[in-house]
């Protein structure tokens, strides 16, 4: 068997450093700007939060959960997990199937079911995406043919679309960029993405007039023309560009931003938290967060690059990738780049179940890193 | 299927990733670079733009509070009602920290704010958002609104704010019936964020953004969804400091339901003037037996609900809790007293219809009733006993013990449990009202449970009089009267009878519909009931006194329960007992007998016999209900007089 030991430089020395975090399955540097992206995330939300020491408990309650699931996942191996992938997709959309026949509603949305608890099927689709399509083309030679590019396709674009149903853009958005991730790095001809970006094309308008809802279309159109409705989403937008450019190169300072203290802003500590953040630390807070995000990212790909098998590489990958668009949609929403979509900003934003899914993702990550076959087989 | 599957080719898959990867990576740092020109420009290029927007950003929305429904009995008086206060508010921020000492001091000596409030004030905003306006002194008078007004632009941060607050008109008559409110506290807003969190609906939340009082107890607790309405928003326009020059939009505020009750005031007035004419500690509860609708709920001694509503002063708060008579214990619903005699006429009616006993059972009563092979004597309330032949309906009238502790030992404790059950005792009525105590309707299962002993026959015999562990709310005595009224047809006690949304009304449907609980042969219902009839009549009837000459027909039952047990030998004498051990007087019963409109528990605390004790105020609210019930006039009175 050929194996590429270019690029994995550093597994000759891994016997020697067999240390106790390695042991736990833990990656430090993952570890460390995980933790300082959250600690920064805790400063904006006391600030956004009104001084509220009891949303700060909440929240630091809701970490130590996700911490917690992170690190139980990063214990599995790979190759189980493997093997659990198409049991966890066909449960997810056996869920996605019951939401749709029987959620519960809640404002105009129908994502919840009740299972002894109440829980949002999506959230697990959000795993068992890129791990079934993972699973999928692990086995097969790759760079995929015609075949199975099709059932990769039908694999990804099954659940989105009954998630679009429910409705949620945001989170059918994310589902469908973690699949799609995935054919992409198993090697997709170069034509294929061509045609399916002229597809795109094609498809806006046919989407404008026949799928989206009244108030997706709402949000694009006020995008556009914020001033269309004023009081309502036209307003979000108006007031978060406001803070951010008012918070200058340096910001207004912790505690300080106006906009945001004084309430102009709505959502502050959840969904437009960014702003608050621009206001008070200013292009150089800004610069920091971005930093410490792109930090990740190259860390999780670097993961994925010495993975062992084909599972891992695809599946770490897609990870990484998925939250990088989950973070560039909702800074793209806060300042005017992208129409209004309900995604908070990851590890910083207030609560949300999205939060335990994101870290359980980087227990995967940090499994894929730590549970390494010293020799080759 | 001849075809065989291409062979993977890890060479090739791995480079092609790495190629890909790097591409990613380009891309991902090419967006995040986008993102950050995109700030650049906002934060540098277009900077002092934004900045002066900033600035002159004086433009906010802010949540209305909605307007708290009323609630009105059934004639439409009202019971609670909103006042307009004025309220002086302090915006720290605007204030400064510097300045926050001096501006307290001052203004507490123009207005009179004590220094406890003063202290209260500051501990409140301690660890809140500096940006945001905080109640130091509430209710302002006139005057003191124009002493404030004149001297405003010594105190930059301070406004006055005109605010509804609740208040109750007829303050302690009602507060046991209608509950009341007060500030929404920490642990409030709490268990509010969490149940949002929990839930991911956050409406609830949003809906008390511009609201700060809340149901504490009773309807206005229970009704706490349907009163509060839904919060309203204004867009307003603001001074440098803060202040509201106009209002720009508004989306007004929908007001919360009107609450419309069964109760009656002029009858739950004179219950309380009743209670409060002898002094009594005690409860009323007065029953529409043909809907379960509650006419009056009174519980002695009472306090005023309006000290609440703006915040209770420390000192009137401990003289409420440190109060022997305990004037915040709602002894209509939570109060859970021996039922003594009153359960006679149901306990009558399990026997006969199980057949254990018949009309013409007759027993004789020396005064005493003993088990067998047992020394213990259960003494009558009758020292020399009531004679020779006493049936279940003597019985009933003249309150004969002997022949039911006889009749309970016969019928066994399983099947005298099962039977009151069905009248509702030993678990809650399902009021709408959360405080409600289910007090106990003892039974084998329940002795082990709570006692870890096995039953006895001796406490079957207790049973037989409403003493032993057997205890009752008087709402459920008032229930079980009902029943009886009703010939054996329960129906769920309600204080509300319907909601009012904009005129619009909508009736308050039951949780219970109405539970037919008799069994077998009519006849032996209406034993029971001539036998209550008879209480009220003389020659023998133990409530005659207090029934002489009434206007009406009516059937009771008095009940005198012992609050101290007495030893073997002992006698109990009402002049040398202590007056914490006195015995508690009760009655039940209904009005007119032939066609009820009312049904009633009485109960007063150490008051002595209930003849003659709790039996004339029941005569007394009858007449007044049935006098004075202007929605059914004459006609029934007519079929009371007969």
């Amino acid at each position: 068997m050929l194996k590429s030991f270019s690029q994995n430089p550093v597994s000759n020395t891994h016997k020697a450093k067999t240390n106790i975090l390695w042991r736990l399955h833990i990656d430090v540097p993952l570890l460390i700007g995980l933790l300082l992206l959250m600690g920064f995330g805790l400063l904006v939300i006391y600030s956004a939060g009104g001084e509220s020491i009891g949303l700060i408990k909440r929240q630091l309650i809701r970490l130590g959960f996700g911490l917690g699931v992170m690190f139980v996942i990063a214990q599995i191996p790979p190759r189980i997990l493997k093997m659990w992938s198409p049991f966890l997709y066909v449960v997810a959309v056996g869920f996605l199937i019951a939401v749709l026949l029987f959620g519960i509603e809640s404002k105009g949305a129908q994502r919840w079911i009740n299972i002894g608890i109440r829980f949002q099927p999506s959230e697990m689709m959000k795993l068992a995406m890129p791990m079934m399509v993972a699973w999928y083309f692990a086995e097969k030679a790759l760079p995929p043919n015609f075949k199975q590019l099709v059932a990769g396709l039908v694999l990804v674009f099954m659940p989105t679309i009954m998630i679009m149903m429910q409705p949620d853009l945001g989170t059918s958005l994310l589902i469908a960029s973690s699949g799609i991730f995935i054919i992409f790095f198993a090697g997709i001809k170069w034509r294929y993405i061509l045609s399916a970006a002229v597809a795109g094309l094609v498809m806006a308008p046919i989407m404008w007039f026949f799928v989206m809802h009244e108030y997706q279309k709402g949000r694009v159109l006020t995008f556009l023309n914020p001033e269309r409705d004023p009081l309502g989403a036209g307003y979000h937008i108006i007031q978060s560009q406001i803070a951010i450019g008012s918070g200058g190169v340096s910001g207004k300072g912790w505690l300080k931003g106006t906009q945001s203290q004084l309430e102009f802003l709505p959502e502050r500590h959840t969904d437009f938290i960014f702003a608050v953040l621009g206001e008070e630390f200013g292009l150089i807070g800004v610069a920091v967060l971005l930093a410490l995000y792109l930090f990740i990212i190259v860390r999780g790909l670097q993961i994925s690059l010495q993975a062992q098998d084909t599972y891992s590489r695809l599946l770490g990958a897609a990870i990484t990738l998925t939250f990088f668009v989950y973070l560039f949609v909702n800074i793209g929403m806060v300042s005017g780049l992208l129409p209004v979509v309900g995604l908070p900003l990851p590890l910083i934003s207030y609560g949300g179940t999205s939060m335990v899914t994101l870290l359980a993702g980087f227990g995967i990550l940090m499994s894929i890193k730590t549970h390494r076959r010293l020799h080759s087989r | 299927m001849y075809k065989k599957q291409a062979i993977k080719d890890y060479g090739r898959e791995i480079s092609i990733f790495y190629a890909r990867a790097v591409i990613a990576l380009i891309i991902v740092t090419g967006l995040l670079l986008l993102l950050f020109v995109r700030q650049f420009k906002l934060q540098v290029l277009n900077h002092e733009s934004y900045q002066t927007q900033s600035e002159n950003n004086r433009i906010r929305i802010r949540p209305v509070a909605p307007i708290r429904g009323l609630i009105l009995d059934r004639n439409g008086v009202l019971l609670a009602e909103n006042r307009s206060i004025f309220t002086l508010e302090i915006t720290p921020e605007l204030v400064g920290r510097k300045k926050m000492d001096a501006t307290l001091a001052s203004l507490s000596e123009l207005l009179a704010i004590d220094q406890k409030q003063v202290e209260e004030f500051k501990e409140q905003i301690k660890f809140r958002s500096k940006y945001k306006s905080y109640p130091i002194k509430s209710k302002l008078t006139e005057e003191q609104v124009a002493l404030f007004s004149v001297n405003r632009h010594l105190f930059p941060g301070v406004t006055v704010e005109a605010r509804l607050e609740r208040f109750y008109p007829h303050g302690e008559e009602l507060v046991h019936a209608i509950g009341r409110m007060a500030a929404i506290n920490k642990q409030d807003m709490e268990k509010m964020e969490q149940a949002a969190e929990a839930s991911q609906d956050f409406t609830e939340l949003k809906n008390y953004a511009a609201t700060t009082k809340i149901g504490k107890l009773g309807l206005e607790k229970y009704y706490e969804a349907l009163l509060h309405g839904t919060v309203g928003q204004e867009k307003v326009e603001t001074d440098v400091r803060g202040r509201i020059v106009r209002v720009l939009e508004r989306q007004d505020p929908v007001a919360g339901k009107n609450l419309h009750l069964h109760l009656d005031y002029g009858l739950q007035q004179k219950a309380n003037q009743l209670l409060k004419e002898v002094g009594a500690r005690g409860a009323i509860v007065a029953v529409d037996p043909e809907t379960g609708g509650v006419l009056a709920l009174v519980s002695q001694p009472s306090y005023d609900p309006n000290l609440f509503t703006g915040g209770i002063s420390q000192a009137n708060y401990s003289a409420l809790i440190t109060s022997e008579d305990r004037p915040l214990y709602n002894r209509a619903v939570q109060g859970t007293y021996a039922p003594a005699s009153t359960i006679k006429p149901h306990l009558a009616w399990i026997a006969l219809q199980h057949g254990v006993i018949d009309r013409k059972t007759r027993i004789a009563d020396p005064g005493w009733f003993s088990l067998p092979n047992n020394e213990h004597r259960y003494r009558d309330w009758k020292p020399w006993g009531h004679g020779a032949s006493m049936n279940v309906v003597d019985s009933i009238i003249q309150s004969c013990d002997t022949f039911f502790y006889d009749l309970s030992v016969r019928l066994g404790i399983n099947r005298i449990f099962e039977g009151m059950q069905q009248f509702g005792f030993g678990d809650k009525t399902g009021l709408d009202m959360i405080e409600e105590k289910a007090g106990i309707m003892p039974s084998r299962d329940w002795k082990k449970e709570y006692r870890s002993e096995s039953w006895y026959m001796g406490d079957t015999v207790n049973i037989g009089i409403g003493q032993g562990f057997w205890t009752a709310t008087p709402l459920q005595l008032a229930n079980a009267s009902a029943v009886l009224a009703n010939d054996g047809i329960r129906f769920q006690l309600q204080l509300v009878k319907e909601f009012a949304d904009n005129g619009a009304i909508e009736v308050n449907i039951p949780k219970m519909s109405p539970e037919q609980i008799v069994t077998g042969d009519g006849r032996w219902l209406d034993t029971v009931k001539m036998a209550m009839h008879q209480v009220t009549l003389p020659p023998l009837g133990t409530a005659k006194t207090a029934f002489e000459n009434a206007p009406f027909t009516a059937a009771g039952k008095t009940g005198t329960a012992q609050v101290k047990s007495i030893a073997q030998d002992e006698t109990y004498d009402a002049e040398t007992v202590e007056d914490r051990f006195k015995d508690n007087a009760l009655f039940i019963g209904y009005a007119p007998f032939e066609n009820p409109k009312i049904a009633i528990a009485v109960v007063m605390e150490n008051a002595g016999g209930g003849g003659g004790n709790a039996a004339p105020i029941a005569r007394q609210l009858m007449e007044y209900y049935l006098l004075n019930n202007d929605s059914k006039p004459n006609a029934n009175l007519q079929v009371g007089l007969e």
